[in-house]
């Protein structure tokens, strides 16, 4: 039964057929979209068990903590293909977003075995690490008898692999040699503009270029757009959430920086020199002048909704945040459209920073080997693909994915622009962020100053070096000064 | 003979069980609860250490450190000061609000019960999933709120997102939540307080306003005194809404004791500093609970004096 | 109240309306909401015409949410089920062993009485993250984390103090004469206990177990931390409708209705007893 079609799918696993192909010829073949994906399924299943013991650990069983997000949809949707491969029993806890990091630190501050691995962000494991909570995966992926030779470490894209990797010393260069891998990179999420092109085409305005004229871009809109349409949607909220999006990829294309390291590894506040004060300008003016009204309390949803609702004709914001909000029930759904951004004239290309959504394993798992079978699986290319093609598993973190055709098709035709403002942006995009524990101090701060300056409680210059001034201290109490 | 001694006995297994039975019936409660003790304390050792989650070996005790540095910390000041500020005015404004609903629904009769159970509806709605209403209700755009005060002229009235009247909207957002809890105390008390008095003062034609002042507000002092106890304590630890509407900002205006003390932990995972300021927090409703409880069990002694 | 002047009539009506609109808005809001999609609760300006939909209440109570990349499992319902069973048991533990310790206080005078209760009350105003740091370790430990046991216990912080000084206040009022004939009668303390003070108590405790009720069904925060995504109660699984794909208000305000609905009818069934129950500290001679 199906023994062509198996001698096809089993072509494309082998690299003879691309996938175009294969489906192509799957259909011919008169199987059901259905049919055809238990079929590929199976045969996935068996390709990756060739040449890898994937049952080692069967009968064991992995607990998971997730956060309520597309891609633990995704991954929970392929789960079962996971169960069979390996024989492994997964549950999971899945917890809102809300309160998601909350909950983890609770569990591993109370050195919980309850979980074993669990999904983070690359910022967290600046704690998560240090504090002995993680384990470094280095240990598991460079140990050929426990990862599968077609796991592919080397598929992931650099900038992105980079910036889950810190040797732990407080301003550690990402990806240095000695580096720890503290958890693997999953999806991620690239900081560019995305668009409304019929307000833009309203307005008659194009997409801008750099900073300047991205300011001047939104105050047009602004004033062009009507029905209440404001120009350009950032976060605002008292957080680090704030600085890390659009903010902070648009200050690192500048070559600005968080913090100096000093030789002798010693760290001090960089954000006051007069191109960065320049830059927090401009900033400040746009969302004076064509921001949301109550920008101080736009976290990701706020920015997201009034994008897909329509209230805001751009944003410069997550690349995923405007993928989500062209699709949906979203009234704006299918008007969108993205764009790279380089905030400074004078760059050659955009230095995006990132988000990246991980799998890290708990240092309390009780199996850790087991839970390394799971974090290869979920982290491996085929449900990669799975996740991509057919759930919201973007954007994928290998370059391979990026090469799928079906996948490029998928986005080209729903989602103008963004395989292109992906390619153009994926070189610079990595954390430009400096790794240190007092991240999450520094960044709510910034925040709040922030939102001092656009209040005009405090001129940007002496905002910026009272905030330089603040961190100074609070590094020199911490030891890292 | 034989009734004398029975009697006697009967008498002194009285006494006997009347020493220690209070103690009976009240220690299992005071045991169940004792077990919070232990992390209390835990808690008070954790806030005279230099204590990072994310520099684990620089862990030590520095004694009175974390204390000594809120000294000159300005930031600490303005959160003690905005904590106060914050429950000085959500307590008073709800405390009148509360009475004043309470003595227009004094009368009993199923309207004004229906009323007083309706009126309860917002303190069940969880304050975490009220706040994100509120947000909504607030947007500029959707913001039902916001489009009914655009028609009266506000139209570029901020709510939560500017720091000259954040405050004012989470106040606001207080007071919706939890006037009922006061309001309903009050209620009850104003039912229960005896008739005679009132109409004595009605027969000798006494002002409306000398009856209240000097005899409704006196007799109602008790329950008032347990209402703003117990809204005092919740007040000075608010977190919810303020969290959820505004994380604090913009800027400093916000940074309640509790969001000071969940972002220390949570995020920043400075545990040294979050547990200082949390026991700080604790000796200040400590304070304010003895006060309010002399007070109570005075008035409590007056008033079985005076019946 | 004869003496009302019709001028004063109208202003009492006047303030009424004011307090029940200013109050009931949101609320009716809330409902509105929740027979809409984002797609008409997202509009500029706001509206009140739609035409209603069943569709999210539809989701939370068959656990099936219908989204752009296929059907979801969201657990609401079991979140609404873990919330009457922790407020319940909670309240029902906090009555057990907050009345006798209130009739301890009220009744007797005794050694260290003032202390106990007071201590009893301090564990009402210590902030809960304060004990939720070294709480979660001491839970890991004692092998109750993610036990209902262990989250009951713990629930005691908000019931336990709520009960036993309202309860307490109430028995303060209630003459002890009648116990003590029916004492003198030859009955046990318990038989009085049972017989005369609570049945004459009955009302108070009713309101205090509401109110404790009422604060225990809105905390999420002890649950969060100590236990597993399967006991978490309703405040969490309407959170959950925060995505990162956009929040959901039309499921957020029906998770709101539903959420409140055991709430109020409880409220209403003891209407009686929450308005005459909570007359603490009265003085009836």
């Amino acid at each position: 039964m199906y023994e062509k079609e198996k001698d096809l799918i089993g072509a494309f696993l082998r690299g003879e057929v691309d996938r175009r192909g294969l489906l192509k010829g799957l259909g011919a073949a008169g199987l059901t979209a259905g049919t055809a994906g238990t079929l590929f399924n199976m045969m996935s299943t068996q390709a990756l068990a060739a040449d890898f013991d994937w049952k080692a650990h069967s009968g064991k069983s992995l607990k998971l903590l997730l956060n309520k997000h597309p891609y633990a949809d995704a991954m929970i949707a392929n789960l079962q293909a996971f169960k069979d491969l390996t024989g492994i029993e997964v549950t999971y806890d899945v917890f809102p977003e809300d309160v998601y990091f909350d909950k983890v630190t609770a569990a591993l501050s109370s050195g919980s075995s309850e979980y074993d691995a669990f999904m983070t962000g690359a910022y967290m494991t600046w704690t998560y690490g240090p504090a002995g909570w993680i384990t470094d995966l280095n240990e598991w992926i460079k140990d050929p008898s426990k990862t599968n030779p077609q796991y592919g470490w080397d598929d992931f894209l650099p900038g992105v692999k980079a910036s889950c990797a810190w040797n732990g010393q407080p301003g550690g260069a990402l990806g240095s040699e000695d580096a720890k891998q503290w958890c693997i990179p999953w999806g991620y999420e690239q900081n560019n503009l995305s668009y409304n092109q019929e307000m833009f085409e309203k307005a008659g305005a194009s997409v801008p270029k750099n900073l300047d004229e991205l300011v001047a871009t939104a105050a047009k809109l602004n004033k062009d757009v009507g029905g209440g349409v404001y120009g350009i949607g950032v976060r605002g909220s008292r957080s680090w959430a704030t600085i890390h999006p659009g903010f902070l990829s648009g200050y690192a294309n500048f070559g600005q920086k968080d913090l100096n390291v000093s030789e002798d590894g010693k760290l001090s506040a960089a954000m006051n020199t007069a191109e960065s004060k320049s830059f927090h300008a401009k900033w400040v003016q746009m969302i004076q002048e064509s921001g949301p009204k109550d920008w101080s309390t736009y976290t990701w949803y706020q920015v997201g909704t009034d994008l897909g609702a329509g209230a805001s004709a751009m944003i410069y914001d997550a690349d995923i945040l405007g993928y989500f909000m062209n699709g949906g029930d979203n009234k704006m759904a299918g008007k969108l459209a993205y764009a790279p951004f380089a905030a400074n004239p004078e760059a050659k290309a955009p230095t995006p920073n990132i988000w990246i959504w991980s799998l890290a394993m708990s240092n309390f798992a009780k199996d850790k080997d087991a839970t390394w079978y799971f974090l290869q699986w979920a982290s491996g290319l085929e449900h990669a693909i799975f996740g991509a093609t057919k759930m919201d598993f973007v954007n994928p973190v290998r370059a391979s994915v990026w090469k799928d055709e079906i996948f490029r098709e998928r986005l080209n035709k729903s989602y103008p622009g963004y395989v292109e403002m992906h390619d153009v942006s994926a070189p610079g995009a990595k954390i430009h962020f400096t790794a240190q524990p007092l991240f999450f101090d520094l960044t709510t701060e910034w925040a709040a100053t922030l939102q001092k300056m656009v209040a005009k409680e405090v001129p940007v210059d002496e905002g910026l070096d009272r905030l330089a001034e603040s961190i100074n201290r609070q590094l020199a109490e911490a030891g890292l000064g | 003979m034989a009734s004398v001694t029975h009697s006697s006995a009967r008498r002194s297994r009285f006494r006997i069980s009347k020493r220690v039975l209070p103690y009976v019936l009240s220690l299992p409660a005071l045991l169940v609860c004792i077990g919070i003790l232990i992390p209390f304390f835990t808690a008070v050792i954790y806030s005279f250490q230099r204590y990072r989650l994310s520099q684990p070996w620089a862990r030590q005790f520095n004694w009175g450190d974390n204390y000594l540095n809120f000294f000159t910390d300005p930031g600490f000041w303005n959160t003690l000061k905005i904590s106060l500020l914050y429950a000085g005015v959500t307590v008073t404004l709800e405390l009148l609000l509360g009475l004043g609903i309470a003595l227009l629904l004094q009368r009993r009769s199923t309207v004004n019960n229906f009323i007083s159970i309706m009126l309860l509806l917002p303190l069940m709605t969880a304050p975490a999933l009220a706040a994100l209403m509120w947000k909504l209700m607030t947007n500029p755009g959707f913001g039902i709120l916001s489009y009914l005060a655009s028609l009266i002229g506000l139209e570029n009235f901020r709510w939560a997102s500017s720091p000259d009247t954040a405050l004012l909207t989470v106040v606001l957002v207080d007071i919706w939540v939890y006037t009922p809890f006061i309001m309903i105390l009050l209620l009850a008390g104003l039912r229960s307080l005896p008739t005679q008095p009132f109409e004595a003062a009605a027969l000798d034609g006494v002002p409306r306003s000398f009856v209240f002042f000097r005899i409704t507000l006196p007799m109602l002092t008790p329950y008032i005194l347990t209402a703003t106890l117990f809204r005092l304590l919740d007040s000075i630890q608010q977190f919810d809404i303020i969290y959820a509407m505004t994380q604090g900002g913009p800027g400093d205006t916000l940074t309640v004791f509790q969001v000071e003390a969940y972002l220390n932990f949570f995020q920043s995972t400075n545990v040294g500093r979050s547990a200082a300021l949390l026991i700080i927090l604790w000796a200040i409703t400590y304070i304010l609970s003895n006060i309010f409880i002399k007070n109570w069990l005075r008035l409590r002694e007056r008033a079985r004096g005076e019946a | 109240m004869e003496t009302t002047s019709p001028v004063e009539r109208l202003l009492r009506g006047v303030a009424l309306t004011l307090v029940v609109v200013f109050f009931m808005f949101p609320i009716v809001w809330i409902f509105l909401m929740s027979f809409q999609t984002n797609e008409t609760i997202l509009r500029i300006p706001p509206s009140v015409v739609f035409s209603p939909t069943l569709e999210n209440y539809a989701a939370l109570i068959t656990g099936k949410l219908q989204t752009a990349s296929g059907t979801l499992d969201i657990a609401f319902m079991r979140n609404l089920g873990n919330s009457v069973l922790l407020s319940v048991a909670s309240v029902a533990v906090a009555l057990l062993l907050g009345v006798p310790a209130a009739y301890a206080f009220a009744r007797h005078k005794f050694k260290g009485s003032e202390d106990i209760a007071f201590t009893l009350l301090s564990f009402r105003f210590a902030p809960p993250l304060l004990v939720l740091l070294p709480l979660t370790q001491y839970f890991q430990w004692l092998g109750l984390s993610n036990t209902y046991f262990g989250l009951i216990w713990i629930y005691q912080l908000i019931c336990l103090p709520l009960i036993l000084w309202i309860v307490r206040g109430y028995f303060e009022d209630i003459s002890a004469d009648v116990e003590y004939a029916y004492r003198i009668a030859g009955h046990s303390w318990f038989s009085t206990f049972r017989k005369i003070a609570l049945p004459l108590a009955g009302p108070g405790i009713a309101a205090a177990g509401l109110l404790a009720f009422i604060f225990a069904w809105n905390n999420f925060v002890f649950a969060l931390v100590l236990a597993s995504a399967d006991k978490q109660p309703v405040t969490v699984g309407a959170l959950a409708f925060v995505t990162a794909s956009g929040i959901q208000y039309g499921q957020i305000a029906a998770a709101i209705v539903l959420s409140i609905t055991p709430t109020l009818a409880l409220a209403l069934y003891a209407q009686r007893y929450l308005v005459e129950g909570l007359s603490l500290g009265a003085v009836k001679g």
